[in-house]
């Protein structure tokens, strides 16, 4: 661990991205994530690694994934509109399986919305912004030091499992700086790769967990990359059994892998009555408003996820079964509400906090929440 | 020379480009100059975006990415500035090059990377069947444009000399030896180079525009060109007429060439 | 030499009328009022050999002779008779050539071995100099209006495109000329090379230097679309896509390997082998080193 200091939330991403490996960053200037490359232009080229501005955000993601491509770690961080422009992008790397990371940092929408205002409006179109069905693996911090630690898991996992991976959060963590001590060293997963004399390579033929590997362009294995729906040597196909065998293996190596990259956590849930449903900047009000009703006798707890996608309804169905009531806390107009209500399965009432206008929701907020809710009753 | 055939994906031919289309000409055209370089294989990595003649890239035998509409520029620079080592090159079309991916190719052009796009202009949309394309002549029949385009069209050289390409060409998938030599001087060329390559779509654009097949077209092209020299025979007459005589609208050869500071993204300089 | 006299050339080789062709020239230059003055060289000309005519006319004309760099006109029915006599041309002339190859009998006995150098049709060689240039397949024409025959009269009527002498003289020219019952298939033959701006569709660069055919024509009929751009654009007739859009070869004898259809082929379905030379029974037991 390296001595405590102050680091914005961005920086964070920044420093996790490179701790992680990653030695490509593409991007675009977007309140509230430009910090993010900011800190890679001058923290990249020290690492051995590029930085390039490019000249919006979907080349960004086109030049992330031609890097990926290359052998590269690489990420792109963008903001509301920005990330509305990658969904094409996010969709392609979905489809060839190129890992790369995309941070999306929140800010008030839809179009140019409130820009240097939070928001948490971004989570369901992480989740299905790109056309077509596909898997999403999209993770949310909520403090700066976790910005930190999921950067580095985002990357783990794109490489892991050979897919875009999500990271999200809202415009305050972005730019809160909190004391952190980042470690030294993490933990570093790195995309399998062919042998380098391996004969007949197919590199969409599925490996370990259904992830092919993944040779890098220019090391000896000549394959073809394509958006088109293709068989396991990579080349397009409009056979419908070979389309749909495709989609059901990219789709079921994140969903086959549910319990590895969902996460939760809970905090004082054990006897909960009453338990809040938050995430980024919220998770750390309610977890407050937790603290502060239980003084006044009210059993509450936090489900606090860390991956938002894919959804962690078994937690959620655990907790909705325990307790007889869960508050649905989101900056939005009601867009997770929705997996809750379906995960608690109507073993408890859901209700929800919302609020879209740029204004962080507060830990008192959530108590007149519980109270308002009639508490644990 | 090897054959050009050491290059091609012979299991996935015949490729799915209509009869009589010239985008097989330049793709032929390309393997050659890829041979006349010696280019290690494996080090090539050939990008493309969508439509008629990205679908090449899955004819090629090189590391090859079929990427989004009009983004293989971005794709493109991505990997060349991850992997210096590679020879990147791009393979367009007018619609993937100039209207959808239009912000790609001059910013790529801009900064003066060094890969190289072909851009196969066939006057329209084939892919999708037809349509006007930015490169549609103003008059000629399009599916969106029945009764006759209305709109001016692109010139794709001046347009990338505008943007600050250090290498523009402009030659005829009629003339592929002088096709596959400036295509090789493009990627020898440090520097982004950029080669408008005057293809055809005789499915569409022959058929709407009465100008008839592949063939036909072809010759048709070669006559276009003041430059060309005598480059194709329906067995009875070739006019040429020095270039500097006829003013036409099309001018073909380099066109601008000049060396200057090549992009290789922020990154830690190595002592030299 | 007076002031105003212009000059034309013709050449070809023998056999091919170029005499004939020049009377012509020479009676439309009279008929048009000039003073005329016409000489040939034809003592080599041996069926094969080259012959050449000039033609200078004017309101008074000296010598016959039209020196270096100053023809207006260079009409040359075979190709290397037009690289030959180009440098007689003035600056911004015209060239009128057809672009049949006859491989001179002296340098070359067999013509199916082509060992003679024949140079290859290159344009560039009249690019430095801003000629107008015409290159005709004037047979292909000819045989087309119906009679082979004929193809002088398409390079005349080209020739004639250059020089402003009323369309009238030239026709009572060929009209006197021509061997009786040919007259209206010369004259057709003499418009159509006027018109020739707006005939369609040119010729190719020929046999690329130090070629040797006949080549072998080998055809994946697999990849082959039948988009008939092969056949279009070969010189020597050799290929043809039949009624279900099969290409053939049709005269495997002629092709002289100019890969035009090769080159041009947009599937990869054709390939030109260069002629296989035999291999002498010593070569092969050494080279082979066994089976």
């Amino acid at each position: 661990m390296s001595e405590a200091r102050l680091v914005q939330g961005n920086e964070a991403c920044a420093r996790g991205a490179l701790a992680a490996g990653c030695t490509f960053y593409g991007g675009y200037p977007i309140t509230p994530s430009s910090e993010i490359a900011e800190h890679m232009v001058r923290l990249l080229p020290d690492a051995g690694g590029v930085f390039v501005q490019m000249e919006d955000e979907i080349a960004s993601l086109a030049a992330v994934i031609g890097a990926s491509l290359a052998g590269s770690k690489a990420m792109t961080a963008t903001s509301g509109p920005g990330f509305s422009l990658m969904q094409e992008h996010i969709g392609f790397a979905t489809m060839a399986e190129v890992p790369c990371v995309v941070v999306d940092v929140m800010r008030g929408g839809p179009s140019t919305g409130l820009p240097t205002s939070p928001s948490q409006g971004d989570v369901m179109q992480a989740r299905w912004g790109t056309h077509g069905d596909h898997p999403a693996i999209v993770l949310a911090p909520s403090s700066v030091g976790e910005v930190f630690d999921l950067t580095v898991r985002a990357f783990n996992l794109a490489e892991r499992f050979r897919t875009p991976v999500i990271l999200i959060y809202d415009e305050v963590i972005g730019h809160t700086r909190e004391s952190v001590r980042l470690p030294d060293q993490v933990e570093i997963i790195d995309r399998v790769r062919p042998a380098p004399d391996s004969v007949d390579f197919r590199p969409k033929a599925a490996g370990p967990n259904g992830v092919p590997p993944l040779p890098a362009f220019g090391d000896g294995h000549r394959f073809h990359v394509t958006g088109l729906s293709h068989d396991e040597r990579g080349f397009p196909t409009d056979d419908g059994a070979v389309a749909g065998a495709l989609l059901s293996r990219i789709h079921s190596k994140v969903a086959d892998h549910e319990d590895e990259i969902s996460a939760a956590e809970t905090f004082m849930l054990d006897d909960a009555e009453v338990a809040f449903f938050a995430y980024g900047i919220v998770g750390r009000s309610a977890r407050e408003a937790v603290l502060r009703v239980r003084e006044a006798g009210i059993k509450a707890g936090l489900i606090r996820p860390t991956t938002l996608w894919p959804f962690p309804g078994r937690q959620v169905a655990v907790a909705a079964k325990q307790v007889d009531k869960v508050i649905v806390a989101e900056m939005n107009l009601g867009q997770l509400i929705g997996e809750v209500e379906r995960a608690a399965a109507g073993q408890a009432e859901v209700v929800g906090h919302l609020r879209a206008d740029g204004e962080p929701i507060t830990p008192s907020e959530l108590v007149g929440a519980v109270t308002a809710a009639g508490g644990g009753n | 020379m090897a054959d050009v055939k050491t290059y091609l994906r012979e299991w996935a031919m015949p490729h799915v480009l209509c009869p009589g289309c010239a985008h097989g000409i330049v793709m032929r055209g390309f393997l050659a100059a890829i041979d006349q370089l010696q280019l290690d294989q494996d080090k090539v990595a050939v990008v493309a975006g969508i439509g008629c003649s990205s679908r090449i890239v899955g004819y090629i035998d090189f590391c090859t990415l079929h990427g989004t509409h009009g983004r293989a520029p971005a794709f493109a620079s991505g990997l060349k500035l991850a992997r210096p080592d590679l020879h990147v090159m791009v393979i367009t079309g007018d619609g993937d090059g100039l209207a959808i991916g239009g912000n790609h190719l001059i910013h790529a052009a801009r900064r003066n990377i060094d890969i190289t796009v072909m851009l196969l202009n066939n006057s329209i949309y084939g892919m999708t069947g037809g349509q006007a394309a930015p490169t549609t002549p103003e008059g000629a029949v399009a599916s969106t444009t029945p009764a006759g385009n209305t709109e001016p069209n692109f010139d794709a050289c001046k347009l990338m000399i505008g943007a600050g390409a250090s290498f523009v060409a402009r030659v005829l998938a009629a003339n592929p030896i002088e096709m596959s030599k400036v295509i090789a001087d493009g990627v020898r060329h440090p520097g982004f180079s950029f080669i408008e390559i005057i293809s055809d779509c005789p499915e569409y654009y022959g058929r709407y525009n009465k100008v008839g097949g592949g063939a036909d077209m072809l010759t048709w092209m070669a006559r276009r060109d003041a430059g060309v020299a005598v480059p194709l025979s329906e067995k009875k007459f070739v006019e040429h007429v020095p270039s500097s005589a006829v003013p036409l609208g099309m001018t073909t050869g380099v066109l601008e060439r000049d060396i200057r500071p090549v992009f290789t993204g922020v990154r830690r300089q190595e002592p030299l | 030499m007076s002031e105003g006299t212009r000059g034309l050339l013709l050449s070809g080789v023998g056999g091919q009328g170029v005499i004939l062709a020049s009377m012509i020239v020479a009676d439309a230059l009279l008929g048009a009022g000039f003073d005329v003055k016409q000489s040939e060289v034809h003592g080599m000309a041996q069926r094969g050999g080259s012959v050449f005519s000039h033609i200078r006319w004017g309101e008074d004309v000296d010598s016959p002779l039209v020196p270096k760099g100053s023809a207006e006109v260079l009409a040359a029915f075979e190709w290397a008779e037009a690289i030959r006599w180009v440098e007689y041309v003035r600056e911004g002339g015209a060239v009128v050539a057809d672009v049949r190859t006859i491989v001179p009998p002296g340098a070359c006995n067999d013509r199916r071995s082509w060992t003679a150098r024949y140079p290859g049709i290159d344009v560039d060689l009249f690019n430095d100099r801003e000629l107008k240039t015409r290159l005709i397949d004037a047979a292909a024409t000819a045989t087309e209006l119906g009679n082979v025959r004929a193809a002088n009269s398409v390079l005349l009527g080209s020739v004639a495109a250059f020089l402003d002498i009323d369309m009238a003289h030239w026709e009572s020219a060929i009209e006197r000329l021509v061997p009786r019952g040919t007259v209206e298939i010369n004259l057709a033959a003499f418009r159509a090379g006027r018109e020739f701006p707006q005939a369609r569709v040119p010729r190719p660069p020929l046999a690329p230097e130090g070629f040797s055919g006949p080549h072998e024509i080998d055809i994946n009929h697999v990849w082959c679309k039948g988009c008939d751009i092969c056949s279009r654009v070969c010189p020597e007739y050799c290929l043809a896509v039949d009624v279900d859009g099969k290409l053939n070869i049709i005269d495997p004898e002629a092709c002289t390997g100019c890969r035009l259809c090769e080159l041009l082929c947009p599937d990869f379905a054709i390939e030109i082998h260069p002629p296989r030379s035999p291999v002498a029974v010593s070569d092969a037991n050494t080279a082979g080193g066994g089976t």
